[in-house]
């Protein structure tokens, strides 16, 4: 899982207080300050940050609570609800979305870091009407079972075609070993990931 | 893709072809709406409060200071909402039965006092968004008087163990005493006396959560008297009737919505305290409220597979046959009773002689229930581990002493439908390699990593029973199919699909299906023992059959006509015995340095009657394998004995299996049609994760030519096994 650089710097007592309850620590964190979180912050004393982020293509300038997590602005304020949380704590890879190209955990990017970067969803894979190869070898291969992991799967995938479109399968799974799946589908999700990379190709 | 189907069935036309899912297209799309994708305007958001404490009276809760954040609009506590939580009671087993829970003693309540587990919800908390609940939830202050505590079921019926109930830890069973579950055929004291060799040894397994990917969530919104429920359940009807039951309404009161779920493997039956939690929280607040689970209170507030102890004594012939086999087990079960706790297996064996006591205990650990083959896999590891030692202790080979001794009537008594465990045996020890991968003498492989072959099989209920269906077909020629499905993953929606457009006769784009709604479905057992395709999809085939009448008799419809054709069958096996068969062999590879286990090669073969969908099938064999894989190897909710807390709430403290820990697994199907369930077809989904953990541990023994007891086996456990 690839880890991306804040732009935006919130500090982590500032972060904290917004949150009110402890967070699992992210995984590109900023700079850690000693404090201990202070309570009782209500909603119209949240801060909040005016952000440019372009979101599977399309240019938004939104205003976010500078609590909020990736995830939660794309599900929560955005509709883009294909992104899921499986844990919220950078454990299972459900919220994978990719973040300038790359993959990450949506859950442990707060909303604020995506100013001025791009971010890729579920929603964005299908162009101009047409799935995408992966869409539609996830498909043929039977590689969603309830589905819940899925996106984070193809976002993974995506990401990890992109910097190595030929991958073996060992790589495949080492690429995607961060996206947990409890129907156990691994099989048909590397066979379809293999397939997907072996059609591109053509 | 390895694939192999036998043809011993006759081939139709849309079933047992591999067909993608009908609702694939949503699924790798993100337009598959799941419970916690709903939002409704002025929706508030639940969180809840759980116990810290292993076991601990309160004393006093003050709510004041979250009531008093702005946002926050209603608290539930044990002191202002006392519903009982009915389901699975303390009636294990027969959690559906009314009569039953109006007699059981010892009540659940979805805020109880004194808590009897970490994790136990204290109080819930809705307030205008998540942030703000959760910080309402650390404002709440509790005074607890923290009791003593037992996690061990053999520990919790000592004398001098802390009382988590007042009537003692044994569970009570539905008559309100307090007796182990006895099951006896014939007299093991004469089999062992017969016997020539008599050979004991105990076995245990450990607290392993679903884990499924969704977490829980529920949305409740009132419309007068009417409650919707927007929930992730494995039945859409049972969901219903326990909800109306506990909060006292009628079921016609209840409308269950249930389309796209991420899993559940028994984690999602019934109804759920979260259910009834964010129903009471809507109704306090006069808004819809969305109650949202993190990972951690999934782990530890909802239920896993229960951890097991297993005494075995068994006697045998000295050419190998089995004259006696004594099971004494203890079963822990949390500090509630929501499942039977039982621990199957034995009635695999052909034996004459057989005597099974279990204890099914409370233990302050979290609660114990459904999760994928409720007792069976825990049960197979025991029983199958031990047979497989008392072969190599025979100087059998495993495959010859299974053959030997394994069901061939249901208890040596019931005939079945059919019987192909032969077959599947036989059938995979070929494709394996058994002889070649098999070592005869245990450990003997020079150097370092050492390789060894494991084997088990199963049988497994496969049982028929009542569903209904309906089937509308309108003058555009489009046929609707409704059903009280859901779809957890299994594919059901599909296989409904498939079953109506081949009983139709009709192309299957011509079917749609209608699931997952009480107010529009009938009656559906659910996603539970294995049973959905073979209740439903048999009530599908029925209500096509009404349907075609009804074109025969009055000719297809035209204009904004319709016609309709129903069924609601109950059918029964007239005294035989229907199960699904199955054998696994499995080769791994033990690095003795590092304790280290890899699966190299995974051979499944499985009499699951005739195949609907072999795609679908084939993931559902691979997915339970690799849960077996997982629980035999690393999966465990471990308890820190010093304080009860839970260590590895979480899917990295847990060690559920990974991309990369996945061997590829090759699944064979040997079809059979016995003439019952819907063109033949019998269970699957649990079936494939029942012999797994067994055939897996076996194997360990081969290469390493040390007997593992105690589930997970992990590094530690292999390197003091070999120091």
């Amino acid at each position: 899982m690839s880890k991306s650089k804040p732009k935006k710097k919130i500090s982590r007592r500032k972060f904290l207080k917004g949150t009110g309850a402890a967070l699992a620590v992210a995984t590109a964190a900023p700079k850690i300050e000693a404090q201990t979180p202070a309570a009782g912050v209500a909603t119209d004393a949240v801060p909040r940050s005016m952000i440019r982020v372009t979101v599977n293509g399309t240019e938004r300038r939104i205003e976010v609570e500078d609590r909020w997590t990736l995830v939660e602005l794309l599900r929560d304020h955005l509709g883009l609800t294909g992104t899921k949380i499986g844990c919220d704590r950078g454990e299972c890879g459900a919220c994978t979305v990719l973040l300038d190209g790359k993959p990450v955990y949506s859950c442990s990017n707060l909303a604020v870091w995506a100013d001025g970067r791009s971010v890729e969803t579920v929603e964005g894979l299908a162009q101009n009407g047409g799935l995408d190869p992966l869409q539609q070898a996830f498909i043929d291969h039977d590689a969603p079972q309830c589905g819940f992991c899925t996106s984070g799967q193809l976002m993974s995938a995506k990401g990890l075609l992109t910097r190595n479109p030929q991958p073996s399968a060992d790589e495949v799974r080492a690429g995607m070993t961060g996206n947990l799946c409890r129907c156990a589908g691994y099989n048909h999700y590397v066979e379809a990931v293999l397939a997907a990379a072996k059609g591109g190709s053509r | 893709m390895r694939q192999q189907n036998s043809t011993s069935v006759t081939p139709l036309k849309t079933v047992g072809h591999a067909t993608p899912r009908i609702d694939a297209l949503e699924r790798v799309t993100g337009k598959a709406t799941y419970t916690n994708d709903i939002q409704f305007p002025g929706m508030l958001y639940a969180r809840i409060l759980r116990s810290p404490h292993p076991h601990a009276r309160i004393r006093r809760i003050d709510v004041s200071k979250a009531l008093a954040v702005p946002g926050v609009k209603t608290i539930l506590t044990h002191e202002n909402c006392q519903v009982v939580w009915g389901a699975g009671g303390i009636s294990g087993g027969l959690q559906y039965n009314d009569d039953i829970k109006k007699i059981t003693r010892q009540r659940r309540y979805v805020f109880n006092n004194p808590v009897r587990f970490v994790g136990e919800p204290v109080a819930a908390v809705a307030a205008v968004n998540r942030h703000v609940a959760e910080e309402a939830v650390r404002l709440i202050q509790v005074d607890y008087e923290v009791l003593g505590f037992v996690l061990e079921p053999e520990e919790a019926l000592k004398q001098d163990a802390v009382k988590i109930w007042p009537e003692g830890n044994l569970s009570l069973n539905t008559q309100n005493q307090a007796q182990p579950m006895t099951a006896r055929r014939g007299d093991v004291t004469e089999g062992f006396q017969a016997s020539d060799q008599i050979f004991e040894e105990r076995y245990s397994t450990a607290f392993v959560h679903n884990a499924q990917m969704e977490p829980r969530s529920c949305i409740a919104h009132w419309a007068g008297d009417k409650l919707t429920l927007y929930t992730p359940t494995q039945g859409i009807s049972n969901c219903r009737s326990d909800t109306a039951r506990d909060l006292g309404i009628p079921p016609e009161k209840v409308q269950i919505v249930c389309q796209y779920m991420g899993g559940g493997f028994g984690n999602k039956n019934q109804n759920q305290d979260a259910d009834l939690i964010t129903a009471m929280l809507a109704k306090e607040a006069g808004a819809p409220v969305k109650l949202e689970f993190t990972r951690k209170d999934d782990f530890i507030g909802v239920h896993g597979r229960w951890p097991t102890v297993q005494y075995y004594k068994v006697g045998v012939t000295r050419d190998g046959l089995l004259k006696a086999i004594q099971l004494r087990g203890y079963s822990g079960m949390g500090g509630y009773r929501k499942n039977t706790g039982s621990i199957g297996g034995i009635d695999i064996y052909q034996c004459p002689n057989i005597e099974s006591v279990i204890y099914p205990v409370y233990t302050n650990k979290t609660v114990s229930g459904n999760f994928r083959g409720p007792e069976y896999p825990q049960g197979f590891y025991g029983i199958e581990s031990m047979m497989d030692d008392v072969a190599y202790k025979m100087k059998m080979d495993p495959v010859e002493f299974i053959l030997k001794n394994m069901t061939r009537k249901y208890r040596d008594e019931l005939p079945y439908t059919n019987y192909s465990l032969e077959d599947c045996i036989r059938r995979g020890a070929e494709t394996f390699e058994w002889k070649n991968r098999w070592r005869p003498q245990p450990g003997s492989d020079p150097g370092p990593v050492k390789h060894g072959a494991g084997i088990a099989f199963m049988a497994f209920r496969s049982a028929l029973g009542r569903s209904n269906a309906v089937i509308r077909l309108d003058a555009k020629g489009k046929y609707t199919v409704f059903v009280g499905v859901t779809d957890i993953g299994a594919g059901a929606k599909t296989t409904m699909a498939l079953i109506a457009a081949e009983a139709l006769g009709v192309p299957l784009a011509n079917v749609e299906v209608v699931w997952g709604d009480t107010d529009r479905c009938p009656y559906s057992v659910g996603e539970s023992g294995s049973r959905t395709t073979i209740q439903t999809g048999y009530a599908v085939i029925q209500a096509a059959e009404a349907l075609k009448r009804q074109i025969a008799e009055k000719g297809l419809p035209a204009g904004e006509n319709v016609l309709v054709g129903s069924a609601s069958p109950n059918p029964n096996l007239e005294g035989k015995v229907r199960a699904a068969y199955g054998a696994h062999f499995v080769e791994v590879a033990v690095d003795t340095d590092l304790g280290h286990v890899r699966v190299t090669k995974y051979v499944a073969v499985h009499d699951s009657g005739r195949i609907i969908n072999p795609l679908t099938a084939r993931s559902q064999i691979k997915g339970g394998v690799l849960m077996g894989i997982g629980m035999a190897l690393h999966e465990d909710l471990i308890y820190d004995r010093r304080n009860g807390q839970p260590l590895t709430a979480g899917f990295y403290g847990d060690r559920i299996m990974t991309h990369r820990d996945a061997p590829d697994i090759e699944v064979i199907f040997i079809e059979s049609d016995d003439g019952f369930g819907p063109y033949g077809a019998k269970s699957i989904g649990e079936s494939s994760k029942v012999p797994a953990v067994a055939a897996v541990a076996n194997a360990i023994f081969n290469a390493i030519g040390r007997r593992m007891k105690d589930l997970p086996i992990t590094r530690d456990k292999i390197l003091g096994a070999l120091a």
